[in-house]
């Protein structure tokens, strides 16, 4: 008796674009009820073998056979068809249309006829099951724009329960949910798994791939380098697999000598319902974080420090050559010597029809422009001199902002504010970005500062800032609920502030 | 700002110059120096209100309201003539007047929010189209002063002057656009409008100084226009803007914003206008020609969305 074939088994697959191979030669195999997280950075093929096995992508060569029987999928109906479905990093639903429409939608029940009248209840009773089947309740008639991203996420995953996904492949799921949506997310997956649905996991956070994987396979340059069972491979060894390189050790230099003057002071700022009494102190040389669950404020305040976002009180100063000045807005506040990398890099920090110059130069340098007349040759030298200083990799200045990676999108923003930038506030630095660029911007960060540079570092991974900090703000509900120092900060110290235990001990 | 390969911005190009082989061949009156001339002279009207819609389109805007300005303005114009007012003065007035009309389609989007300026710049064009037959009681204004005519519709050096004219403002445009700040702020504010807010970038006065280009265009193309026709008609420049929208999407400009230049909206007038003429020489219709120009316009978006997929995939 031989054992039952596995649900998935792909063998040789290939895929090209022009001249470059974005997948070669690999293999991979899926066990029903299993879940195999697929690691990598980006460009390393993660995303074109997710589009070969739902459809979206056809391999130039390659087999993929489904319970052993070989198949095609020529597009993404038939990979439904299958029972296999794909919820992307942003779920693709749509905002006017309510929970149970949206996971009914392509399969809405109808009634017989040729009106072909959607039949409600069925529409409703099969939502509900799906979303039972997640161990989860979404209110059926909320329209999706008033849910929140969590909820989208199980949305979406409900979604390809209805068509009946077997094997459902989870594109960074979590990428932009809090800490507690992230473990009832991974819980709803385990139900999944236990009753028998395969999952592919891609994310970068290895700690999520621990809690939840049951074997890895690590892409590097299109090639499988890696497959293994999850708890037979340390984060060391992971992230050796991934990059080729030795994992990078922590980057704090001492805090910054005492003495030094402080750079950026906000007092008692407010918005209504947004933000409470935030009053902080940069100095010259340090790297702050501020740490917080999703929803705490850290954006908001970033935002309003900057002047993008309205305040109701308080007051937000840089020290410049020339004493303190006030912010009151973006562009005095870039005036002042104020800098922000925003959280999103798409829609908020790059201008995507632009080049890598024009998107550096945005924020027009000093001596960037005469009556309005732009200074091609000092813009140029400028763009220049951030790409080198940041090792941007790019074709050059000149190359469209969208030919780069993830991670050199980023470096673009960074390359912004070098200069005369006095304090820089960056959200999320490393979102999306791949292990090894992401060490490289933290490099980075830690050589302006130790330029002198005050640096406010807003992220919601934990580890990022234990390695990046010298000092950590801890947000809860729009108030800042605690400072650690370097010595005291660690995940636990970290989490009981931002979730009100450790106040709850307290009192 | 945006520099693609240079065999994608010479796609425009190309298609202007087989257009013109084909003419050539199929017409023996179409490759000569008087008939060349010709095309331009029509064509000028036409590029002068591209330039505007240009602007605002890189903002990732539309102004549907030019035609309906270039009608308000060529009735002030020319009434403003007949009562006496020194032509200089009056043409300064018109083009005020055309200025600010974009500044108001500016404010509505800026100041009171509108949620598009589809929206805002229809309503414009009723307005304005309604106060130019209002004001000229329904009828075209005669009797304007023999010399506005002949200079403005005459020609300097063997040229038409509304080529001049036009030629003049595609230049000042091709250096406010590719060299200065304002020109940079607009590029970035369509290709990403948060980006640029949080660049510093005064977003809502950009846009205004946007539409107010596009309304001053409006007005200059009013006085040329009065003095090609030697009248002030209320219903001039009904459809232009949609003629003005062609050339500049014909011309290799993105409707989502960010992208596109002078010189590819100068080209996409030029097509639609060596199309029109050389129809005229073959002997084609006015409706064919509706329904060719349609197709042109089609084709080269379409040629532009597979340029794109080129690009991505490359």
């Amino acid at each position: 008796m031989t054992p039952p074939p596995p649900l998935l088994e792909v063998h040789a697959l290939t895929k090209r674009f022009g001249a470059q191979a974005a997948l070669a030669d690999v293999s991979l195999t899926i066990a029903a009820g299993e879940v195999h997280a697929l690691a990598g950075e980006n460009g390393a093929g993660k995303s074109t073998l997710m589009a070969i096995l739902s459809g979206a992508l056809v391999p130039d060569a390659g087999t993929i056979r489904w319970e052993g029987r070989p198949v095609l999928l020529p597009d993404v109906r038939a990979a439904q068809a299958l029972g296999v479905s794909a919820v992307h990093q942003e779920p693709q639903l749509v905002a006017s249309l309510g929970v149970a429409e949206n996971i009914a939608l392509g399969r809405l029940p109808h009634r017989a006829g040729p009106l072909r009248l959607v039949d409600a209840g069925a529409m409703r009773a099969a939502a509900r099951a799906a979303l039972d089947r997640l161990g989860v309740a979404v209110p059926l008639e909320a329209p999706i724009g008033e849910i929140g991203v969590a909820q989208r996420q199980l949305v979406a995953i409900a979604r390809a329960l209805h068509f009946g996904a077997r094997l459902i492949i989870l594109d960074e799921p979590t990428s932009s949910l809090s800490l507690s949506e992230v473990e009832a997310l991974l819980a709803s997956l385990r139900a999944l798994r236990q009753r028998g649905t395969a999952l592919v996991y891609i994310s970068h956070r290895l700690e999520e791939l621990r809690a939840i994987a049951d074997r890895v396979t690590v892409l590097r340059d299109g090639r499988v380098v890696a497959t293994a069972p999850m708890a037979g491979m340390s984060n060391e060894a992971l992230i050796q697999a991934m990059s080729g390189r030795e994992l990078a050790a922590d980057l704090r230099a001492g805090p910054p000598p005492a003495g030094t003057e402080p750079r950026l002071r906000v007092r008692d700022l407010a918005r209504k319902g947004r933000l409470h009494a935030i009053t902080l102190e940069v100095r010259e040389g340090e790297v702050v974080g501020l740490a917080g669950l999703m929803g705490s404020g850290r954006s908001r305040a970033l935002r309003t420090i900057f002047g993008a976002d309205g305040r109701d009180a308080g007051t937000v100063e840089v020290r410049g050559p020339d004493g303190w000045r006030g912010v009151h807005d973006v562009a005095g506040g870039i005036a002042a010597g104020l800098g922000l990398v925003p959280e999103d890099r798409r829609g908020l920090g790059l201008v995507f029809t632009a080049t890598v110059a024009d998107n550096i130069g945005l924020r027009t340098p000093k001596g960037g422009h005469r009556w309005g007349l732009l200074r091609r040759g000092v813009l140029r030298a400028v763009a220049e001199a951030a790409v080198e200083i940041l090792h941007i990799k790019t074709r050059g200045i000149d190359a469209a902002v969208r030919t780069l990676s993830g991670g050199n999108q980023q470096k673009v923003v960074l390359g912004r504010w070098l200069g005369d930038t006095r304090v820089l506030l960056l959200d999320e630095p490393t979102r999306g970005v791949d292990v090894s660029a992401k060490a490289e911007i933290h490099r980075h960060l830690r050589a302006l500062a130790a330029s002198g540079m005050a640096l406010l570092v807003a992220s919601s991974e934990i580890p990022e800032l234990l390695a990046l900090c010298d000092r950590i703000l801890v947000m809860r509900e729009g108030r800042l609920a605690g400072e650690l120092t370097r010595a005291e900060a660690t995940p636990a110290a970290i989490l009981a502030l931002a979730t009100g235990a450790a106040a709850a001990r307290a009192s | 700002m945006s520099r693609s390969p240079w065999w994608q911005r010479l796609a425009p190009l190309l298609g202007l110059f087989l257009l013109c082989l084909v003419l050539s061949l199929a017409s023996p009156h179409f490759l000569t120096v008087d008939n060349l001339l010709n095309v331009l002279r029509q064509s000028a009207i036409n590029a002068i209100l591209a330039l505007g819609q240009l602007v605002v389109i890189i903002t990732a805007g539309i102004d549907l309201s030019i035609g309906s300005v270039v009608g308000l303005t060529i009735v002030v114009l020319t009434l403003l003539m007949r009562h006496g007012v020194p032509v200089l003065l009056a043409a300064a007035v018109a083009l005020a007047l055309g200025t600010a009309i974009g500044l108001i389609n500016g404010l509505l989007l800026t100041r009171l929010r509108l949620p598009h300026p589809f929206i805002s710049t229809l309503g414009t064009l009723n307005v304005a189209r309604g106060a130019a037959l209002l004001l000229a009681g329904g009828v075209p204004i005669s009797g304007l002063p023999p010399g506005f005519r002949e200079v403005v519709a005459g020609s300097l050096l063997g040229v038409p002057m509304p080529v001049v004219i036009a030629a003049l403002a595609y230049l000042v445009l091709h250096v406010f656009l590719s060299r200065t700040v304002y020109g940079r702020d607009l590029y970035a504010i369509g290709g990403n409008r948060e980006a640029a807010r949080l660049c510093g970038i005064p977003v809502d006065r950009r846009l205004n100084l946007a539409y107010a280009l596009s309304g001053a265009s409006a007005g200059l193309a009013a006085i040329v226009l009065a003095a090609r026709m030697n009248s002030g008609f209320p219903l001039a420049g009904t459809g232009a803007e949609l003629d003005a929208i062609a050339a500049v999407i014909i011309g290799g400009a993105s409707f989502f914003g960010g992208v596109g230049t002078v010189g590819g909206t100068l080209i996409g007038a030029l097509i639609i206008g060596f199309l029109r003429n050389g129809l005229n020489l073959l002997d084609v219709s006015a409706f064919w020609q509706m329904i060719v120009i349609g197709v042109v316009i089609v084709v080269a978006v379409w040629i532009d969305v597979l340029r794109q997929r080129v690009g991505r995939t490359a």
